[in-house]
Parts: C-alpha cells; sequence; structure tokens
C-alpha cells in the first residue's frame, strides 16, 4: 500500500479552514511529473472541498466524485508551479456535499468549480478513518512532503469509429493495476473520476482538430458541463468512449461526452472545445 | 393532467410550476422535455437513478431559489407518523403504505406494490411528485418571509 496519502493526493498542506464554510489550501506539482493533465488541477480542489467535508462530519462520511455543474479552464498547471486551492461549501450533510472553488497560481485563476456535489458513502468502505484523520492533521500541520504524485501513464484508448466533425468513439482499457488505486482508494480500488474525465476530453480534442474553425489553431478545452459520475468503474475494466459534436461555430466547438459499460451510461458530460491563441 | 387528490396543493399551483419543473428534469436526465409527462415515473419511465435524483433536488433549488431537505418527500409523506409506525425492516407498513397512498396521490394505485420496500419508494416519483416539492418548499419560503 505504498501509493497510499501520495500516488493520487493532490493537497500539500491546508492554510486555512472556517469549518461549514470555506477551506484553502495548496498544492505543488512535482517538477518530475512530465503530464499534469487539466483534469487533475479540478480533482486538486475536489480533494480540497472533500477534506472539508470529511473533517465536518468527522470523518465518518467521505464524497465521491457525482455532479459538477461546470468546470471551467483558464489556463494549465505546469510542473513545479504551485497550485493556491479554494473551496467553498454550500452544503454538507451524511448525504451530501455542495460545492464550488478554485485553483490560481501566481494569482491568476487557472480553474474554476461551479455546482458540485459530492454523495457521501461511509468512510469504513473506502480508508480506515483513523488514518485519515492522522491525515487531516499532517495537511492542518506542517504539511504532506510535495512530490508524492508520480504522474500517471497515458491510458490505452483505441479509436473504433471516427466520423470526421461529427463523432468519434472509442475503447479505453482501464489499467487492473496503477499506482493511483492505491490512493485511490485504499479498501476499494476506483478509477479515478477525473481521469476518465481526462480520456474524454482527449477524445474531444482529438474529434476537433481536424475541424475547419479550428485547424488554425490548437483546440484546447475550456469548459466542461453536467458531469455526472452515475457508477464507479473498477481497475481492469473496458469502457466505450464518445464524443458526439452537438453544435460549432467560429469560436467554440461543444460535444456531448458519454462513457458507457456493456451499452450502459456510466458518465456523461458536455464540453467546450475553443482554439488556442 | 390528472386530479389532484392531495387537497393542500391546488392543480393550478403545479400548472404554475410544471413547465420549469419539467426543463429542469430534461437537464437533468439529458432527455427531450417532451418526455417530461406529469405523471411518467421517473425511474421506470425515464431512466432515472439515485445520482439523478440528487441532481434534480440540487437544480430545482437553484432555479426555484428554494431549499429542499434530501429525503423530504418521504419525510413529508410520514409526518407524524413515526419511524417504526411507517417502515419496519425496510418494509413500509399497511399505514405507511396508506400514508404514501394519500400522500403520492398523483400516482396511479396500481403502482403501490404489496409489500414494498421502503428504498423502492422513488420507483414510485413522477414530476408531478417534485412539482409539489417545489410548491411546498415555496410556501415554506412565504411563510419565513
Amino acid at each position: 500500500m505504498d501509493g497510499r496519502f501520495r500516488a493520487f493526493s493532490f493537497v500539500d498542506r491546508i492554510t486555512r479552514l472556517d469549518p461549514g464554510h470555506r477551506i484553502e489550501g495548496q498544492y505543488t506539482v512535482p517538477a518530475s511529473a512530465s503530464r499534469f493533465p487539466p483534469a487533475l488541477m479540478a480533482e486538486a480542489v475536489g480533494q480540497l472541498a472533500a477534506w472539508a467535508a470529511m473533517s465536518q462530519l468527522d470523518f465518518t462520511h467521505r464524497p465521491v466524485a457525482g455532479l459538477a455543474g461546470e468546470t471551467r479552464y483558464h489556463g494549465a498547471a505546469m510542473p513545479g508551479q504551485t497550485l493556491q486551492l479554494a473551496a467553498f461549501i454550500e452544503q454538507c450533510d451524511q448525504e451530501a456535499i455542495a460545492y464550488g472553488g478554485t485553483a490560481s497560481i501566481d494569482g491568476q485563476r487557472v480553474v474554476e468549480l461551479v455546482h458540485c456535489v459530492g454523495p457521501m458513502l461511509p468512510m469504513v468502505d473506502f480508508d480506515a478513518p483513523v488514518a485519515v484523520r492522522a491525515d487531516f492533521a499532517t495537511l492542518l500541520g506542517p504539511g504532506a512532503p510535495s512530490g508524492r504524485f508520480a504522474g500517471v501513464d497515458a491510458l490505452l484508448v483505441q479509436t473504433i469509429e471516427h466520423s470526421a466533425g461529427k463523432r468519434l468513439r472509442a475503447e479505453l482499457q482501464v489499467p487492473s493495476a496503477a499506482p493511483y488505486f492505491d490512493d485511490h482508494f485504499p479498501r476499494r480500488p476506483v478509477f479515478p473520476g477525473t481521469l476518465l474525465m481526462d480520456s474524454l476530453s482527449a477524445l474531444a480534442l482529438e474529434l476537433a482538430s481536424d475541424m475547419p474553425s479550428l485547424r488554425d489553431g490548437r483546440p484546447v478545452v475550456t469548459s466542461v458541463r453536467d458531469v455526472k459520475i452515475r457508477t464507479f468503474t473498477a481497475p481492469g475494466q473496458r469502457l466505450e468512449l464518445v464524443a458526439d459534436v452537438e453544435s460549432s461555430s467560429a469560436d467554440v466547438i461543444r460535444m456531448k461526452l458519454a462513457a458507457r459499460i456493456a451499452g450502459k451510461t456510466i458518465a456523461s458530460a458536455r464540453i467546450d472545445v475553443a482554439r488556442s491563441h | 393532467m390528472r386530479e389532484v387528490r392531495d387537497q393542500s396543493i391546488s392543480r393550478q399551483e403545479i400548472e404554475a410550476v410544471f413547465p420549469k419543473v419539467a426543463q429542469v428534469i430534461a437537464d437533468a436526465l439529458g432527455c427531450d422535455v417532451e418526455d417530461v409527462k406529469p405523471q411518467v415515473p421517473l425511474i421506470e419511465g425515464l431512466d432515472a437513478e439515485s445520482i439523478d435524483f440528487l441532481d434534480l433536488v440540487f437544480r430545482l433549488e437553484r432555479s426555484f431559489g428554494v431549499k429542499i431537505p434530501r429525503g423530504k418527500i418521504v419525510e413529508d409523506a410520514r409526518g407524524d407518523m413515526s419511524e417504526a409506525d411507517f417502515e419496519q425492516q425496510g418494509i413500509v407498513t399497511e399505514a405507511g403504505l396508506a400514508r404514501l397512498r394519500e400522500f403520492l396521490g398523483e400516482v396511479p394505485a396500481d403502482r403501490f406494490k404489496t409489500p414494498m420496500k421502503a428504498a423502492d419508494i422513488p420507483r414510485l416519483f413522477t414530476p408531478e411528485t417534485f412539482c409539489k416539492v417545489v410548491v411546498r418548499a415555496q410556501r415554506s419560503v412565504a411563510a419565513a418571509a
């Protein structure tokens, strides 16, 4: 269990806690990380909100990925940079946490989360409450050592249908073993929803790259809306990923995203892709 | 629209909020608003799952500017009845079922199965159920003002 509180933990220190209302913290992207997907900035904000929720409920429950109304991307985090994180708790009880939040680098906002909801589940199903409580004390006190995250390997995605400008469908093989499963979660490995969204975003960017309105620039994700994670994805599962273009203009391409297992939708979202200037 | 049997809420009140509730449901479930009929069962008819109900409640709160405590429908249906009188070992009692039939008057009688698991109560919910939730929440806001 070497990866616990390391392999998929994106808060190094909690710098302010106003229980039930607001939490602030920071996270430094390891200088050695070859890749830090933008979705992991959103993961860091979500994890900060989760610490607020878990401490508020005395570590009896923990939130899991559920709904994200909108995630707006304004920039990216490079290896070595420090994210200043903030989360605003709208509601929190034993059923769910509702929150929003931001991540900034050197005072510039790089990501915003709006209207997010994490369903609460019993902590004992996912981790040892006593260990999580100790981790929280570490984050509130001296902080956890930075550089714990070793990166995530590129996932195996195979295109199965490509209708230019309309649809891209692919198969994603979730690894049966990966360091992040030790941390997410120690007692029940679950493929992180943000890595699933990262794979779906990559599919959307690939579909956008050959569309006329974006040919002259590099496509970037500007917003992901209506994210809904319906069920857990276990190690080794095979997912079908689909990106469908809903509308396209000179400024933005809007797509609908879905992940399915055996034909059943297990996650969905909408995404805006624009040209990087 | 079926006759409103919950006398405390008028048909006009339900019809006033229905278009917006239907749009919220369509947005939450990713379906066409035309498919959101007042009495369609949300689970069997529109494939809603538990995460959708959570989504729906938060969207309704934002759209109508009200607070809807989760679990509110069952809690309101139970009213002053104790939890033990309402359900036992996860099964809704006869008295509890009678309360539910009265409270969810918009739901056809043949959809109240016996025995009914408490966990299956959301299978009864329809868009009209949530219209009534919104009307009650609006009344709470008005009463508090």
